[in-house]
């Protein structure tokens, strides 16, 4: 299952999330949002802003599911629909 | 003023602002630690406090509701959560900020 994150480099939930995904052996992409280039942002945010109303972070993909902020329950939810165990 | 200096002027500062609105610092003193130091650097960047865990945009206006404590703009939402979305604030009720999930706030409006 594929996981990716747009993430903050100054949000101490942006850790807290990669460290999930990293004690389940599951592999993520992420970017930083503020790190990115101004080109970047404007993709990242016209992306985010399909599924979300707020620029809040950590904005997570797991499959084809969004989850906006660090919710380790729907992470795990989604992980084993997923076929993750 | 040294990173160190600023941390303690900003902590001052943002108390006097969020105790009328009934909420205190997170009890978890390393988080709030780390968010003011953000914060310190934000502002050495920007020249404002803005929120470490929501992006800054070219709308000023969407900029302005991130300054920290950005609680008055955020009031429905925050209080629903009993935290800021950063999580450096927590409402004086709270003794346990682990407890505290970030929801956003589409899934609060839809109820």
């Amino acid at each position: 299952m594929k996981v990716f994150m747009y993430t903050l480099s100054t949000c101490p939930w942006r850790r807290k999330t990669k460290q999930f995904f990293k004690e389940r052996n599951v592999k993520f992409d992420f970017v930083d949002y503020d790190l990115a280039g101004d080109e970047e942002q404007e993709k990242i945010l016209e992306d985010m802003l399909k599924h979300t109303s707020n620029t809040t972070f950590p904005f997570v993909i797991i499959g084809k599911e969004v989850v906006v902020g660090y919710n380790p329950e729907r992470y795990l939810e989604l992980l084993k629909k997923g076929g993750k165990k | 003023m040294n990173p160190e200096s600023r941390k303690r002027a900003l902590r001052y500062l943002f108390q006097k602002v969020i105790d009328p609105l009934g909420y205190k610092f997170s009890p978890d003193e390393e988080l709030v630690d780390f968010l003011l130091e953000q914060e310190v650097k934000l502002e050495q960047k920007h020249g404002i406090t803005y929120c470490p865990c929501q992006g800054i945009t070219k709308k000023r206006e969407d900029n302005m509701k991130i300054v920290c404590p950005c609680i008055p703009f955020h009031r429905k939402h925050y209080d629903a959560m009993k935290r800021c979305w950063c999580g450096l604030y927590v409402h004086k009720d709270v003794t346990n900020p682990d407890e505290l999930r970030q929801i956003p706030f589409d899934e609060i409006k839809r109820g």
